[in-house]
């Protein structure tokens, strides 16, 4: 079983905000809420000339990975909607082959809403809805070489070619 | 003109709709293929969009299209949110009156579309009536359809010859178009990113640009006149070297190999000195230049007086960047300029555009494969002059500012701005007693100096009507009917890059969803037009005969043979100069006077300008004004784009707003130390024109003594009523750019060099 993340080429990370605004219209996330937000570091000057300015798009722990789209085969709509493109999603094993070729990338394994996953401070009458384990794994789809994944998903209910 | 697009993003696995056709049903939902043009506003870039309608008819979400060739499914967040836009409560979806008595006051009243034409009509014709055609006057704004149809508004659809953009000047795309019409005879030298070809940046007939000049453009947020910004990043990614001249740090400056931090307004000093570092080391392109240019040796005689050295104590920059940025650019075997805005917003801006295409046409980047890409003779503005040769030679030569201005008044047919203002103001050449403010919110801190003065003589009109989705405070103040405007979700058109001006591709804007009973422009102008003008519009048989000849002209389909295909890319073929292309004769060169790049330009001669580039300070700036400094001791520009809004629009998307909630004044730590002043704080702006208050941002990107404000800014939540109308005055940073402190062909105006103070809020 796999586990999924998201590679980040921050490189090219212009800070459109793509992603955090599309990934708060898929889930229905107000003001306030995201599943993914960038980050700056800088503008500051690391001598006269050179300037220190980077963007990082990172998960929170309201990301899922987009499971109800990655469980019918597509990408995570932050990975769709990206337009400097730099946003890769897939199996930890492949995107760290790829997290070879070039610097400035990043490779996160982001875990929905933690502690409630971990088990704790769960309210009694919810827990039955829960699934306590912090597994990322859950079966594949058998359309593509990633499936999904989320901790409470509930695990066996896709179909192997229930795309 | 096949589409072959291809996703570039690694992984290869996921599924997508690659191939699926312009409508399809999916997991209930009707799913409508189409390319994204206004409203929400915009450039027409015209981004792929997959509209989900669910059973109910309702937008539910709304997805990149990664059939569209150039966006490839990548979409930002001003159309990521339109399901927002489109059923915010606040929006206007029926056409609405409002008594002449109670403008300013939020006392709408719902009409039938009938009863709203009956009075625009009966209004309309009565004014024509008393006081002639001319004496309405229609103002536009940019970035929706409607800006563009701001000419056929008012010449075809209600009779008079002045439409007019009110932005002091016509300081935006229009002096770079005049730059490009008079000295080389095309609309606008773009950067070539391979929009019309089919295998896009692999395709054979293409080159990566070796070099990419960001001139006064942040070309990543705006998509600046429909080119689609991200491409920069698609060929950084292939290779291409950045060069940025900007006084402000961006992020892609913070990339570039050289960033030229210049004083805001000097542009034209550095393009002169770049000219003649070319000429002088001989980094021409011979062959070019002999075949093709006429006034080289004048030229190259007037640069010698702009030696780098000087430019370098013009400009603020250290003189050794400016030879090295400028060998880059010339030795590269292919370059582009992307040349933006800050061209346009100082009186000295024809002149920086004239030493801009210069720049391209001596290097032999016009027209190479990922130089400039220029539109061939065939590719125009659709809309302009439609209409106009129906108004007769007696209203043509009514028009504001034809005698003052005729380079400006007769390159796109507009009425002059600041003219226009005055002729509202003193009834001189003529009174103004109607308008139409379709699709623009002028008042706002967009597309006008000097709001104020605008809206008291707006106010003062007899009768107003206009089209758009918001009630604005533009509207709120002096509309008597508003006409509910379609968003691209409702309405059938199509868009194409820069306006169809460039060879790159034509989209299907196409109706998902009906919501209310909005029209789109082309609906109100051609059912407008039947009732205040029916002899323009006579020759045509139904609504779809004229948006056959208004909107798909040159294209050889029909609508529905297009909105099948939702994306065609046009045909692009290079150096036209050579096949004739460029010109009406069909005869090699280019479509000026003398058939070559006018280095030397017969038409601003002609004009009473001079013919060759010439460097002038702005207005007010330490060099120009140093009496001043010492009250006023800041240059300011403003209006650089952010993602999260169309100018004025957006403000009440609350996922916009959330990325960009109050307007911010950029200033550098050590100016802010010294005046006290704490990242985040409120303060004052203020200069001899006007005042506002701004949030501080206190950040490095620009230099000490230079501070940059944002515009456009009005609050939706607040008091919409007057004297308040939404606090538009309270941030409104146009009130501190001055009326018509224009260049000598009427272009250009300093909305991005002027000099204030600023100072704490609270002392």
């Amino acid at each position: 079983m796999a586990t999924y993340g998201l590679l980040i080429d921050y490189e090219y990370c212009t800070n459109c905000g793509s992603c955090q605004v599309s990934c708060k219209e898929e889930h229905g996330y107000p003001v306030g809420k995201t599943g993914i937000a960038v980050h700056a570091d800088g503008p500051w000057y690391i001598d006269d000339d050179n300037i220190n300015f980077n963007y990082f798009p990172l998960p929170t722990d309201l990301c899922d990975l987009c499971k109800d789209r990655t469980e019918r085969g597509r990408e995570p709509i932050c990975v769709h909607h990206c337009l400097a493109n730099i946003l890769y999603y897939g199996t930890v094993e492949e995107l760290s082959k790829k997290l070879e070729e070039k610097p400035k990338q990043m490779l996160i394994v982001p875990q929905y809403m933690p502690r409630v996953a971990k088990g704790e401070f769960v309210h009694q009458e919810n827990a039955t809805d829960l699934h306590k384990a912090a597994a990322m794994d859950v079966k594949g789809t058998g359309a593509s070489t990633f499936g999904a994944h989320r901790a409470d998903a509930k695990v066996g209910e896709y179909e192997e070619d229930a795309v | 003109m096949t589409t072959t697009p291809k996703i570039d993003n690694g992984i290869e696995n996921f599924r997508n709709d690659l191939g699926k056709p312009w409508r399809y049903e999916e997991d209930g939902y009707t799913v409508t293929r189409a390319c994204a043009w206004s409203a929400p506003g915009c450039h027409p870039v015209g981004c792929g969009v997959k509209l989900y309608v669910n059973k109910d008819g309702i937008l539910e979400k709304v997805e990149g299209d990664e059939n569209q060739p150039i966006t490839q499914g990548r979409l930002c967040m001003r159309c990521l949110t339109l399901t927002d836009f489109t059923y915010h409560p606040d929006r206007v979806i029926y056409p609405m009156k409002r008594a002449k008595e109670d403008r300013g006051k939020d006392k709408w009243e719902r009409i039938t579309w009938d009863e709203a034409y009956d009075i625009i009509e009966e209004n309309i014709q009565g004014l024509k009536e008393k006081y002639g055609p001319e004496s309405i006057v229609v103002f536009g704004g940019t970035g929706r359809e409607g800006g563009p149809m701001c000419g056929p508004y008012g010449a075809a659809m209600i009779g008079t010859p002045n439409a007019c953009y009110t932005q002091s000047g016509y300081a935006c795309y229009i002096p770079r178009v005049a730059a490009g019409t008079y000295v080389a005879g095309v609309t606008y030298p773009e950067m070539d990113y391979a929009g019309g070809l089919p295998g896009r940046y692999d395709d054979p007939m293409y080159k990566i640009p070796e070099v990419l000049v960001t001139w006064g453009k942040e070309p990543l947020p705006s998509n600046g006149d429909g080119f689609f910004g991200h491409a920069v990043i698609d060929v950084m990614k292939r290779g291409s070297k950045l060069i940025s001249i900007d006084p402000r740090s961006n992020w892609l400056s913070t990339r570039a190999v050289y960033h030229l931090q210049l004083r805001p307004g000097t542009d034209t000093a550095l393009g002169m000195a770049m000219l003649n570092i070319i000429i002088s080391e001989d980094l021409y392109d011979h062959d070019f230049v002999e075949r093709y240019c006429y006034g080289f040796e004048q030229l190259a005689e007037r640069v010698k007086e702009m030696t780098p050295e000087k430019a370098a104590e013009i400009c603020d920059l250290d003189v050794d960047d400016i030879y090295g940025a400028t060998r880059m650019y010339a030795c590269a075997d292919n370059a582009a300029i992307l040349w933006g805005l800050a061209t346009d917003q100082k009186a000295n801006g024809t002149q920086s555009g004239h030493t801009i295409v210069a720049l391209e046409a001596i290097t032999g980047n016009l027209d190479i494969p990922g130089g400039q890409l220029l539109g061939d003779v065939s590719d125009s503005l659709g809309d302009l002059g439609f209409g106009w040769k129906e108004l007769g030679p007696e209203l043509q030569n009514k028009i504001i500012g034809l005698y003052e201005y005729p380079a400006y008044v007769g390159l796109v047919l507009n009425s002059h701005a600041d003219l226009t203002l005055e002729a509202m103001e003193t009834g001189e050449p003529y009174e103004i007693h109607g308008g139409f403010i379709a699709s623009t919110n002028l008042l706002a801190g967009t597309c006008a100096a000097q709001p104020k003065r605008w809206h008291d003589a707006m106010v003062k009109l007899d009768f107003v009507f206009a089209a758009d989705c918001w009630i604005t405070p533009t509207i709120q103040c002096c509309a008597d009917v508003i006409l509910p405007l379609a968003t691209y979700a409702e309405r059938q058109s199509m868009v194409g890059t820069h306006y169809g001006a460039s060879p790159n591709m034509l989209g299907a804007v196409v109706d998902a969803v009906k919501v209310g009973e909005t029209k789109g422009d082309l609906e109100i102008q051609y059912e407008l037009g039947c009732r205040l003008n029916p002899g323009t519009y006579a020759r045509f048989k139904d609504f779809e005969d004229f948006r056959s000849e208004f909107r798909l002209g040159n294209l050889g389909m029909t609508y529905e043979e297009l909105r099948e295909k939702v994306v065609v890319q046009r045909n692009v073929s290079y150096k036209k100069y050579e096949t004739g292309k460029l010109r009406p004769d069909g005869k090699p060169g280019f479509n000026t006077p003398t058939g070559r790049v006018e280095l030397y330009s017969t038409m601003y001669q002609q004009f009473g300008e001079d013919p060759l580039p010439y460097y002038e300070e702005p207005q007010r700036s330490p060099i120009s004004t140093p009496e001043l400094m010492e009250e006023y001791p800041f240059v300011l520009t403003t209006g650089a784009r952010t993602y999260a809004y169309f100018h004025s629009e957006g403000k009440q998307i609350p996922l916009l707003r959330e990325v960009n909630p109050d307007p911010l004044l950029e200033i550098n730590p050590k100016d802010a130390e010294k005046l006290d002043i704490i990242d985040g704080e409120w303060v004052k702006v203020a200069n001899e024109f006007g005042e506002c208050q701004l949030k501080a941002k206190v950040t490095p990107i620009v230099k000490e003594g230079v501070v940059h404000a944002q515009h456009g800014f009005w609050f939706p939540e607040e008091d919409g009523e007057e004297p308040h109308l939404f606090g538009v005055w309270r941030c409104n940073i146009n009130e501190l750019i001055p009326h018509k402190f224009v260049g000598k062909l009427g272009f250009g105006a300093p909305f991005k060099c002027v000099i204030c103070k600023v100072e704490k809020l609270n002392k």
